[in-house]
């Protein structure tokens, strides 16, 4: 639904984003990075709002900066927080889902804000908005033509714990009823109960691209950090370095294991705990987290 | 679900929009200040009366008549028609631009001239009550006859359409679209336009002024340009003006 | 194995600095320098440069023409004579950048006040040495130090031209003389005029009516006080409220000239212009009594 094609856009001597390349379908995408990776550039030129340097970018197969039509399909939800400031949230959604066509706009746009949990007939401008509530305006705004695609810049920042929960459940409804969603997020533990597809930039290239499970396998110059309880944890670890299962152990009330074989580990630690006779209570691993990923991808830059 | 939108439904949209976050109190009353200061002084010079009684009447009416084109084209044509279109103007899309609301205008199924036609609309809308009125009531105050009137009223008309083209396109060609527009106002349509007639076809300033002037039949600095070239240059170039600023918003790049 | 008369701990971390404090008056000169640097652009793209670099060459440009004209010409005696009323006097040379000046103002000191206003960079300036008289200090330092490339400099210019076309002051005295007079009386312009534009400037945080205030205000005022006394017939005293030409008629009766308004007595001309610095000091201690808070 959305492609990118050797994608670089720099700003004078700037390179904000160079050589990108990736498609990505329906469903939900997390988009990564850290401040200043290209994310918000990236975004912006996938719904036309800058031209690429170089590259090709294709939304639905057309190029949203020039095809008047397409640009009815996408849904953005900017970082900004400026908003015309002088309008009620209903109106300023209405005037959205107008300009986009919408039979009976008004209707669709109570529609929206109570889906994000605004009160419609509220009649306060939306200048006089805390940030969370502008954030749930941008949101509506972005869902009020039913658009196939969905790119949101940030959305969870402002949002209290409950709202972040509703609208992460929001997210993985749309993405399950076929849309694509671009999501870019600094709050990785959320972005993580998005789903898996991830795409890591950083220093405006693409570091990463896939599930983070999968990426977090493919990370074979850093050791496994797995967590290991037992009833007698240095017998156990004297047993696991004799038998060269792991790099390294850290003994504490838990054990923590480093390991660069991952699946020798798994296919010895239960025998080792049988024979010597010591219950094996937990084998958890520490890092297969997707702040792991990102810190591994990133970091060493 | 969704339909395609016509163009005359994305100027009303856009009109209405921009409308309501041009009209700011402090903008409205600063400048009708401006307005009513302009005023006054087409009832302080109209009261004046001149010292030379020993002249016959058709000459000292003749110095009042000169007296009020000066201050019309001085001070109405110099000041009030480009800043107040430049305020209001520049601002329409400049302003969304500036603080990222043009995300909201620029990313819809629409094309890019209904939302140029829109912004300029929703500019003279404002501009034109704040010029025209004080204009008029300025002329009608100098009691020198009803040509003043007509003359300032069509004059700050026709100012306010092509002004306001003008600045609607530099808010989008360039940050702070104010100060650029000071800058023509003072620097070109000021210093090089006083360089007689020659220079008149090169300021809107000699357009507008030579309404006035054709009208009363006195000469100004500037130079005086057929009524009809005073009329039809400022809106062709207004017109092209807002053909040139739906290029650039087609092209823009927006934050 | 280092024996511990060699060892050395070489980075504790956060210390405090203990070395010598600049002061009040360090603060002050800094910010003044760094409100001048954010006023023409420097250390910032080129961009930011354009707008304050053209206005000051257009500012320029009288002096240069007529410095070039005058050398064109020769240094002869004949051409002396010939060149009297022809070439402005240095008092009257800054009159021909006057709409140079006025859009200087405006850019100059909505550029040197807003923007700490607007991005809270007020409260940091306050929470440091400096009051806000002394911040205020800083910024007329900067603004007036700004406008006198627009109104001393091009004097100044005209002065060392004319002077290596040996169409200068006579004798090394006069010469001198002259330097004074362009300096103070250049110097005390540019402070009107910096009190004046910061005095406009400061009734709003937005950056662009800050300016358009400081050109109504000036040139605004200009043209209304023109049309009374010329249109209305009121009195020529009125012109005192003009604050583009006071100082210019201040300039010029420093250098005992009569100026383009010599109906006005000399005396009126200088507590016209004292007038207005009082109003527009008013007006900033007003607008920032509570800024910044």
């Amino acid at each position: 639904m959305v492609s990118v094609s050797n994608v670089t856009k720099a700003f004078g001597d700037v390179v904000a984003v160079s050589d990108v390349s990736f498609t990505v379908g329906p469903g939900i995408t997390a988009l990564l990075g850290p401040n200043g990776a290209g994310k918000s550039t990236l975004f912006r030129m996938l719904c036309g709002l800058a031209a690429p340097t170089r590259g090709e970018v294709r939304v639905l197969g057309r190029n949203a900066r020039t095809d008047v039509a397409v640009r009815g399909q996408i849904g953005l939800a900017p970082q900004q927080d400026a908003l015309f400031d002088r309008l009620s949230a209903l109106q300023f959604v209405s005037i959205a889902a107008e300009m986009h066509g919408v039979a009976d706009p008004e209707a669709n746009a109570r529609r929206m804000l109570d889906f994000v949990q605004l009160p419609a007939d509220d009649p306060k401008p939306v200048g006089s908005f805390s940030k969370g509530m502008r954030q749930r305006v941008k949101l509506a705004t972005a869902l009020v033509n039913d658009p196939a695609v969905l790119i949101l810049d940030e959305p969870l920042t402002g949002l209290d714990p409950v709202q972040r929960r509703r609208m992460i459940e929001l997210f993985n409804e749309l993405g399950d009823a076929g849309k694509c969603l671009l999501v870019s997020s600094h709050v990785l533990d959320e972005v993580a109960r998005l789903g898996s597809k991830v795409l890591v930039i950083a220093q405006g290239r693409l570091a990463a691209a896939g599930d983070y499970h999968d990426l977090r396998d493919l990370m074979d110059d850093r050791p496994h950090r797995i967590r290991v309880r037992v009833d007698d944890s240095r017998r156990f670890a004297a047993a696991l370095i004799d038998r060269g299962l792991v790099d390294g152990v850290a003994i504490g009330d838990e054990l923590e294991i480093n390991t660069s074989d991952v699946d020798g580990f798994g296919r010895g630690v239960a025998p080792t705990a049988r024979e010597l006779g010591i219950r094996l209570r937990e084998v958890a691993p520490v890092d297969d987290d997707l702040e792991s990923v990102f810190r591994y991808l990133v970091e060493r830059r | 679900m969704n339909g395609s939108v016509s163009s005359t439904r994305v100027i009303a949209i856009t009109y209405r929009v921009l409308l309501r976050q041009l009209v700011t109190k402090g903008r409205v009353i600063a400048l009708s200040l401006i307005g009513g200061v302009v005023a006054l002084l087409g009832w302080a010079v109209g009261q004046a009366r001149n010292d030379e009684d020993f002249l016959p009447n058709e000459i000292i009416e003749q110095i009042r008549l000169d007296d009020a084109v000066a201050t019309v084209t001085n001070v109405g044509f110099t000041i009030l028609v480009p800043i107040v279109s430049l305020v209001f103007a520049a601002a329409s899309l400049g302003d969304t631009r500036e603080d990222g609301t043009l995300v909201y205008l620029w990313l819809r199924p629409m094309q890019r001239w209904p939302i140029v036609l829109g912004a300029w609309l929703a500019a003279i809308t404002v501009s034109l009550p704040l010029v025209v009125i004080p204009m008029s009531v300025s002329a009608y105050l100098h009691d020198v006859g009803s040509e003043l009137v007509i003359g300032s009223a069509l004059g700050s008309a026709i100012g306010v359409l092509a002004y306001s083209a003008l600045f609607v396109l530099l808010g989008l060609m360039v940050k702070n679209g104010i100060v650029w527009g000071l800058a023509y106002i003072i620097l070109w349509e000021g210093v090089v336009a006083a360089f007689g007639s020659a220079a008149a076809k090169i300021a809107m300033r000699g357009y507008t002024s030579s309404i006035v002037s054709e009208r009363t039949g006195v000469d100004i600095d500037i130079g005086t340009l057929a009524q009809s070239t005073a009329v039809v240059v400022p809106l062709v170039v207004a017109a092209f003006a807002l053909w040139l600023a739906s290029v650039r918003l087609q092209n823009l790049e927006v934050a | 194995m280092t024996a511990e008369g060699n060892a050395q701990i070489l980075d504790r971390g956060y210390r405090r600095f203990e070395g010598r404090r600049s002061g009040v008056w360090g603060a002050i000169r800094s910010t003044a320098w760094h409100s001048t640097r954010s006023v023409l652009g420097l250390g910032r793209k080129a961009r930011h440069k354009v707008a304050p670099v053209l206005v000051i060459i257009v500012a320029m440009f009288p002096a240069v023409v007529f410095v070039g004209f005058a050398a064109f010409l020769g240094g002869d005696e004949f051409v002396r004579d010939a060149l009297e009323g022809v070439i402005p006097e240095f008092s009257e040379l800054p009159r021909q950048s006057l709409a140079a000046i006025v859009l200087f103002t405006g850019l100059v000191a909505p550029e040197a006040l807003v923007r700490d206003r607007r991005d809270g960079m007020l409260s940091l300036y306050l929470s440091t040495p400096l009051t806000r008289p002394t911040y205020m200090l800083a910024k007329v330092m900067s603004v007036g130090g700004l406008i006198a490339l627009v109104v001393l400099v091009p004097t100044m210019i005209y002065l060392i031209g004319l002077t290596f076309a040996s169409l200068g002051p006579d004798g090394f005295g006069d010469w001198l003389v002259v330097l004074a007079r362009i300096v103070v009386s250049g110097t005390l312009a540019s402070l009107l005029y910096a009190l004046v534009s910061m005095g406009a400037a400061s009734i709003t945080d937005r950056r662009a009516f800050a300016s358009l205030s400081v050109i109504l205000t000036m040139l605004g005022t200009l043209t209304v006080i023109q049309v009374l006394v010329e249109g209305a017939d009121l009195s020529l005293n009125w012109r005192l409220l003009d604050p583009v030409n006071m100082p210019l008629e201040m300039l010029a009766r420093m250098f005992g000239d009569l100026g383009e308004y010599p109906e006005l007595s000399t005396e009126r001309v200088y507590a016209a212009n004292a007038g207005w610095a009082a109003a527009s000091s008013g007006l900033l201690w007003w607008r920032y009594r509570k800024a910044g808070s």
